[in-house]
């Protein structure tokens, strides 16, 4: 949801008039209702100074930050004031936040340097400020503003994400657009060593053990492009492989652009588009019980225009099927033994296997034959 | 005079949980801070000071604000009492305020009770907070109407607050420690004490029931709390989704507490068809079926089970019949060292759950269990197990559904592409609920009779038998709704020329878009499994057919996706 601001104000403490609103754009946004509902929020008591106060009333919020500068050559020994967004009640202010804060900073600055806001003349230049703030803002989410010869003024909304999962070693990042969009001399240097490893069918180890970058940085490298939206993980493919459709399956039908997306996607080098029905037929013939394998023979004929490893990476991708994994659990051990360290049921064939340095058929040979363990799918 | 009851809400890492609970007033005696709980820290003594040893690399970071301190221990009683006395003009609306990273919330009203919660905490969990606000304050005031609750509730606490200001300071004067009013506050107050069992549950179960005043009840439930799975809560979108939910007659109400549990925990004065339809629920018993067992309309079903639902007694399954297939939850603990490992061997002795589980990691049915050597009471057994399994979310049940997808034509070949797949095209005919169903017994759904045809929206009004120009019309409309291609191929199929199969082909069309189950189609047009079953592989070479978990109920498993 875009972050609108809606009024930009600058309110003090006058010392004859007390707490006044000196300057808002547009003007007379703030009713004077509003403001006295408000006002012991926005020239605060010293506790409440320098904090960021978001107030909510009368469908408003208005997000402030209270300054108080002391010094014997103001009025009553001390300038306070507050620059301040109006926004509606219902939006979020989060990434507004940040940005009043370094406001209320380089008002702090300007006016300990140069008597900014003492000074009548100067003072009046907050107007144009405030429009032109007003306005960025809102269109481009940015700002930059020369203030005075010597100081100018960036500023940036920031859209808070959500925390991206941990990465493991055994996962696969993908890219989600074509990789050539991004400009590689933004990212930083591990990431740009790591880039042409990530194909969506290295896992993390192997990009590690093939870019030559320590284990540990390839994760967090590719935990940031994942926080960005840049690549998503999957799994480590096999012929192997058990995977089964989710509801979601059901969208390659029903939505247009996800069709598109997918016939375009997974079609061979070359070859005519693939079809719809055939393409679908080989997502529902994904059940568990049924590998990669068993697919590519029984469906030999729908495969002729589809490369099967885009064909799972794409359903991977947009969540259509999930892969299923094994998960070994001793449950039979003896009292003397050690407890199971890795055959809890916490860790994947796949999380093993990579752990471990042991390959898939090997590790699938010496459980199979083992009585006191079972093999949970999920 | 009024008061303004304030909820403080914030946990370093836990965001649906308060901070703290206060309740302010404002009157005549000017902003007064009545009551908060947990109590704020007692400031520093000076003697306690000079005993530490102090550490020379130290740096004094008065200004400086930690992450993980206590959000309101900042705030010192004064000012708490200034900042949330609001003024007239906000009462009876929510109040929100943020202060660097802790929110107030609350409802100013002549009794304005509030909780504060951690700054960036959803959306959804500060208007919970605003409405337990909300009914608290609404508690209070009618209880202040009656009887002047609240003012001599305040009088109390203002009285104890006075007398240990007044100790404190004496005590200061010999260099002792001032301690906290409110310590004192909550044995002598039953609405301190409400307020603190307010915080304490919504800290720990997010369920609240208090009596204010021992006489009016304010229950209160916050669902990011109760619906958790795993580390995370349910966003309350889902929830709102699984309420939604609850629209099908042939879905059953799985209850999460026995019986006996659940009817313990209701109110006195609750409706009595609640008491009913938790006696007569059953996990083998659709909601229909639960309608006319406990004598209560449809819809009234679908209104009491929401409300179990909302409060995390009941999840919706599909009844519990031996052609149910279920599988492993791709989100099931399966853990060896899990608690639900240890429930499981406390109750089911002799069996341990991985093993169970294991038994389900491929799909099966629950008549593959079955073995002609196993005796009854093993049966009863696996039945609960496989109750308890799906209360404590390890399975999903897998349902088949069909979609209609016609191999593209050789001589127009990028046509087909352009054109909007049969589900799109297809306006679904309303499928309402049948009056009148009768099922056979539950545990084989095959085992269905037939009812008359009045049912409103069966296609049984096509005359059985016979190619009588009333049928071919109206199998000739049913089937308009497709290209001309695509008919054509329906049309060449070898069941094609069989009148009544194709018959049964167009009447059921509109169920082969992905979105209806088979159970669904067997349920509203009243036909057998096996029947189904042989029309979807005679017109194989158009349908496509998959098995996945109901979306519509899926979210009662997997509340994440």
């Amino acid at each position: 949801m875009a972050t609108r601001i809606e009024c930009i104000f600058f309110s003090e403490f006058h010392p004859t008039l007390g707490p006044k609103i000196t300057y808002q754009v547009p003007e007379e946004y703030i009713s004077r209702e509003l403001f006295d509902t408000v006002q012991v929020y926005i020239i605060t008591k010293p506790e409440l100074q320098n904090k960021l106060i978001t107030v909510t009333a009368m469908d408003k919020k208005l997000i402030g930050c209270p300054v108080c500068i002391e010094h014997k050559k103001y009025s009553r020994n001390a300038l306070l004031f507050n620059l301040g967004f109006v926004c509606d009640a219902q939006t979020n202010t989060c990434a507004l936040e940040p940005i009043v804060k370094k406001l209320s900073g380089y008002l702090t600055t300007l006016e300990l340097e140069s008597g900014f806001i003492s000074k009548e003349e100067s003072k009046h230049k907050l107007i144009p400020i405030m429009s032109t703030l007003l306005e960025d803002l809102n269109a481009t989410g940015a700002c930059t503003l020369p203030i005075d010869d010597a100081n100018t003024i960036h500023l940036k909304l920031i859209q808070l994400r959500k925390d991206p999962p941990i990465v493991q070693e055994y996962d696969v990042p993908v890219f989600t657009h074509c990789k050539d969009l991004y400009i590689k001399s933004q990212w930083d240097l591990t990431t740009q060593q790591i880039l042409p490893y990530i194909d969506g069918f290295r896992h993390i180890q192997k990009i590690s053990a093939e870019a030559d970058v320590e284990l540990n940085l390839v994760r967090i490298a590719v935990q940031n492009l994942l926080y960005y939206g840049v690549v998503t993980l999957v799994s480590i493919f096999q012929y192997s492989n058990v995977y089964c459709t989710t509801p979601k399956v059901q969208s390659l039908i029903d939505d247009k652009s996800i069709q598109e997306e997918c016939l375009g996607y997974v079609t061979k080098h070359g070859q005519k588009r693939a079809s719809l029905r055939d393409v679908f037929q080989l997502y529902c013939g994904l059940s568990p019980g049924t590998t990669v394998r068993d697919l590519c023979s029984r469906y030999s004929q729908q495969l002729h225009r589809v490369d099967e490893r885009r064909l799972i990476q794409f359903g991977l991708m947009k969540s259509l099927i999930r892969r299923l994994q094994k998960y070994p659990v001793k449950v039979i051990r003896d009292e003397r033994s050690r407890p199971p360290r890795l055959y809890t049921g916490c860790h994947s064939y796949d999380e093993i296997c990579c752990k471990t340095g042991i390959s898939y058929k090997e590790l699938d040979e010496r459980l199979e034959n083992d009585p006191n363990i079972v093999v949970c799918w999920k | 005079m009024y008061s303004h009851p304030q909820n403080n809400v914030y946990r370093s890492g836990d965001k649906t949980s308060p901070i703290s609970v206060i309740l302010v007033s404002s009157g005549s005696r000017g902003n007064k801070l009545l009551f908060r709980f947990p109590f704020q820290r007692a400031a520093e003594c000076p003697s306690s000071l000079s005993g530490k040893k102090r550490n020379p690399y130290a740096l004094n970071t008065t200004g400086e604000v930690l992450e993980d301190q206590d959000g309101d221990s900042r705030f010192s009683d004064i000012i708490l009492a200034t900042i949330l006395a609001t003024k007239s003009d906000m009462c009876g609306k929510k109040f929100e305020l943020k202060i660097d990273n802790v929110r107030f919330v609350g409802h100013p009203t002549f009794l304005q009770h509030s909780p504060i919660i951690q700054a960036n905490a959803d959306p959804s969990v500060i208007s919970c907070m605003h409405n337990l606000s909300r009914r608290i304050a609404i508690a209070l005031q009618h209880e202040e109407r009656r009887c002047q609750y609240l003012t001599r509730e305040a009088k109390l606490m203002l009285a104890v607050q006075d007398e240990i200001t007044t100790v404190s300071l004496i005590l200061m004067s010999v260099g002792g420690c001032p301690q906290s009013p409110f310590r004192q506050i909550l044995p002598k107050c039953k609405l301190a004490r409400d307020l603190k069992e307010a915080y304490d549950s919504l800290c720990t179960t997010g369920v609240v029931r208090l009596h204010i005043n021992n006489w009016l009840e304010v229950s209160f439930c916050l669902p990011h709390k109760i619906h958790r799975i795993g580390g995370n809560y349910i966003p309350p979108e889902a929830l709102e989704r699984s309420l939604k939910a609850i629209s099908r007659p042939y879905h059953a109400l799985l209850l999460l507490e026995s019986e006996k549990a659940l009817l313990s925990q209701l109110p006195l004065d609750c409706s009595p068809a609640m008491v009913r339809l938790i006696k007569t629920c059953s996990a083998v018993k659709n909601l229909q079926q639960l309608a006319q067992d406990a004598d209560l309309a449809l819809l009234q079903i679908f209104q009491i089970a929401a409300h179990l639902v909302y409060w995390g007694k009941a999840i919706i399954i599909y009844p519990l019949c031996e052609n149910n297939v279920y599988m492993l939850s791709p989100h099931a603990n399966i853990s060896l060292y899990s608690p639900l490992a240890e429930q499981f061997s406390q109750q089911f002795s002799g069996h341990n759950l991985p093993s169970m589980l294991a038994k389900f990691s491929l799909p099966v049915s629950l008549a593959e269990f079955r073995s002609p050597l196993e005796a009854l009471a093993q049966e009863a057994q696996l039945i609960q197990m496989v109750v308890w399994m799906l209360q404590h979310r390890l399975l999903i049940q897998l349902h088949t559904y069909v979609c209609l997808l016609i191999p593209p034509g050789e001589d127009e070949p990028g046509l087909k592409e352009e054109e909007l797949p049969l589900a799109a095209r297809v306006g679904g005919r309303s499928l309402s609920t049948p009056s009148a169903l009768s099922f056979g017994s539950p545990t084989s759904s095959d085992d269905m009779t037939l009812t008359s045809p009045s049912m409103e929206n069966s296609s049984a009004e096509l005359v059985a038998g016979g190619d009588s120009p009333l049928n071919k019309r109206m199998t000739e409309t049913l089937l308009t709704s497709l290209s001309e291609h695509e008919r054509q191929v329906i049309l060449s199929i070898p069941a094609a020329q069989s009148p009544e199969d194709l018959r049964m082909f167009a009447r059921l069309l509109h169920y082969f878009r992905g979105h209806h189950h088979l159970e669904e189609i067997m349920y509203n047009e009243n036909m057998r499994r096996s029947q189904l079953k042989t029309l979807f592989d005679k017109f194989r070479s158009v349908l496509v057919v998959t098995n996945h978990e109901d979306p519509v109920i899926s979210i009662f498993q997997s509340p994440m996706d």
